[in-house]
């Protein structure tokens, strides 16, 4: 494929005219040259914590130059949207009830993930979607704003406490500390339905999810994230999820419910 | 389970069943989507002053942020049952253009049936006028940062307010939720918004907008409890002149605004059948001595759950009886027997004589449950 045919598959995937696409990130370390110097140290909060705000996008998998269409376009995924298992050894734990239904949901072509119908992605899934996500750090909250629906998630940072009896939600409930460096989140309340990958990865009620996110410099988040649930998993497993920031841009606003004719044709197989 | 939750859950369900609900069967199929008992929703807000009861006190000075700006931070109801129903209640005839109002018929007609709510799109520039006093779909909370300021809904959308500087893009690419640029000038926060697509109500009547929409809002955090805003809207193409509206917002304290997802279980609109016209034919006539009899201000007993209660106004014109609640505007209730009407925005009313024979009490019927109003005069 020529070049400007690659440039013309990009294009057409992306949103023409859009707003303040191009504008540059204040206040952030550059290089003589102008651009970001994304391997400078992570910036500071007023109140001494590291700062983990800005715009990031999961490491796009490696794509070969002639297949960036078929990699998402401008959207492209990284290899944790498909298999939120992928770099762990053997796969993910699955107790064999939910090993059988991620191989049917895979037969399935994923007919049925909550993302094709246009609901929530849920608060992991928020983390590998293609689309860009904002994180705006305030001393009492956390807020994750997703470019997908419009959407955001909140991490409480004011002490209080889990809910003990949490009523199911798509985001669940979240609370964040600061140990030293790492910026740790413990979730309950997940909901049953919601998928974790594409693969249809399943996530049952009693579920705990842990992050523990650091920013090891200015242009590198790394998020381990761990999820308990021993009903749909043998053991805890952990995978570590890279975000890469994304300088010089803003989010855009897609909603997937707008004009939605897709999911009359998921049909599966 | 504590009242507060109780008010709540019912405000949810009717958040469900926002815009007009006529229909029967989209009653009974919007309760299959309510929310179950949720999180937080006592959980008492740190760091705002209080009574030595415990209480918020509303009335303490309104927050700063270290910088020196009011610090609108927090969650708000925004109550705006006038505007909420219709935006250009303070318009003079003729200043809306005439196709615009034969839509706002349409749509009447259609109850609502591709209103953002049924559709379960975003309200776009909608949000800062949505809240109608009987539901949470005007609950926002704001987070206040130095170059950002973020207003979260209940639906999980939100809206960003760029606070650095920048200027609005003169051509901007139509979107959901418009672009807005803030600044403060004093107290107040000034926030300039364009870029919004077409496709969204300014109302739950139905008054469209075009994309060269602007609108400029003015957010006056007056105490710890209330916040007042101001909206501005200019829409040359749709309405002949720039118009300002005033929506109220109280302080929810010591709760969270719960997860509201339209398209969770979304099968109502197949059941959105119908039309006005429909109601209104199945009217009776009734005395129109009966039909004084109703004639009074009625007040909510207990108060739902705002600082002031809720009130309906009957009246009798001509021979039919109309009905306002909050000022969102006297509309026609259609006699369904000589003490049940129906046609308050959606809702049911049925009065309730004393033994002696004068009409004490009014309820409110709503999917969530009857709401009783005591006659005050």
């Amino acid at each position: 494929m020529t070049s400007w045919k690659i440039a013309a598959a990009w294009w057409a995937a992306a949103p023409l005219f859009a707003q303040w696409i191009n504008y540059p990130s204040p206040g952030i370390p550059r290089l003589p040259d102008g651009r970001p110097n994304l391997s400078a140290p992570a910036p500071r909060t007023a109140d001494g914590h590291p700062s983990l705000a800005g715009i990031w996008q999961l490491e796009p998998a490696p794509c070969a130059p002639d297949a960036i269409a078929a990699c998402g376009g401008d959207y492209r995924g990284g290899r944790e949207f498909g298999n939120i298992g992928v770099r762990l050894p053997g796969g993910l734990p699955y107790q064999p009830w939910a090993a059988d239904l991620v191989k049917k949901r895979t037969a399935d072509l994923g007919k049925d993930d909550p993302v094709a119908w246009c609901k929530p992605a849920g608060a992991l899934r928020l983390w590998t979607y293609p689309p860009y996500r904002k994180i705006l750090q305030m001393p009492d909250v956390m807020v994750i704003l997703s470019e997908r629906d419009v959407t955001y998630r909140q991490i409480f940072t004011d002490g209080r406490l889990l809910p003990k009896a949490p009523s199911p939600s798509w985001n669940g409930y979240s609370v964040g500390k600061w140990q030293g460096n790492d910026f740790v989140v413990e979730t309950v309340g997940l909901r049953e339905g919601t998928w974790l990958d594409r693969n249809g990865s399943p996530i049952t009620e009693g579920a705990k999810m842990t992050e523990k996110v650091r920013r090891t410099n200015f242009g590198n988040l790394e998020i381990d994230v761990t999820i308990d649930d021993p009903k749909a998993y043998t053991k805890p497993w952990t995978v570590r999820l890279h975000q890469l920031l994304v300088p010089d841009t803003e989010l855009l606003d897609y909603y997937c419910n707008d004009n939605e004719k897709d999911s009359a044709h998921a049909i599966g197989k | 389970m504590p009242s507060g939750n109780r008010a709540r859950g019912q405000r949810e369900v009717a958040r469900m069943t926002a815009s007009a609900i006529v229909s029967i069967v989209s009653l009974l199929s919007a309760t299959l989507c309510a929310p179950l008992a949720a999180q937080w929703l006592d959980h008492p807000t740190p760091g705002i002053p209080r009574a030595p009861d415990g209480k918020p006190n509303l009335s303490a000075a309104a927050p700063k942020t270290p910088d020196g700006k009011p610090d609108l931070s927090g969650v708000w109801y925004r109550l705006s049952p006038k505007y909420g129903r219709n935006i250009a209640a303070d318009l003079k005839p003729g200043e809306v253009q005439p196709w615009a109002e034969t839509l706002v018929q349409q749509r009447h007609e259609n109850l609502s049936k591709d209103s953002m709510n049924t559709l379960c799109l975003p309200l776009g520039p909608a949000y800062t006028t949505a809240g109608d006093g009987t539901t949470s779909a005007g609950m926002m909370k704001i987070v206040q940062s130095p170059g950002l300021i973020v207003i979260l809904n209940p639906d999980l959308t939100y809206r960003q307010v760029y606070m650095d500087g920048r200027a609005l893009e003169t051509t901007p690419n139509p979107n959901w939720m418009g672009y807005s640029v803030g600044r403060w000038e004093g107290d107040t926060l000034v926030v300039d918004s364009f870029g919004f697509n077409d496709r969204t109500w300014l109302d739950s009547e139905g008054h469209p907008h075009s994309e060269a929409l602007r609108t400029t809002e003015r957010y006056r955090r007056r105490n710890l409890g209330t916040l007042d805003i101001e909206m501005t809207l200019s829409d040359p193409a749709v309405y002949a002149k720039p118009w300002t509206v005033a929506v109220s917002a109280e302080l929810a304290a010591d709760t969270e605004m719960l997860e509201y997802v339209c398209n969770e279980n979304n099968k109502n609109r197949e059941h959105w059948v119908g039309t006005a016209a429909d109601d209104r034919k199945s009217g009776i006539k009734v005395a129109p001595e009966i039909l004084t009899k109703y004639i009074g201000t009625y007040e909510e007993q207990p108060k739902f759950w705002s600082h002031v209660p809720r009130t309906v106004q009957i009246t009798v014109s001509g021979a039919a009886l109309f009905g306002d609640m909050d000022g969102r505007g006297m509309t026609p209730l259609v006699a369904l027997s000589e003490t049940s009407f129906s046609g308050l925005y959606g809702l049911g009313v049925d009065f309730v004589r004393d033994d002696q024979g004068p009409v004490t009490q009014l309820f409110v019927k709503h999917v969530s449950g009857n709401y009783k109003f005591l006659r005050k005069k």
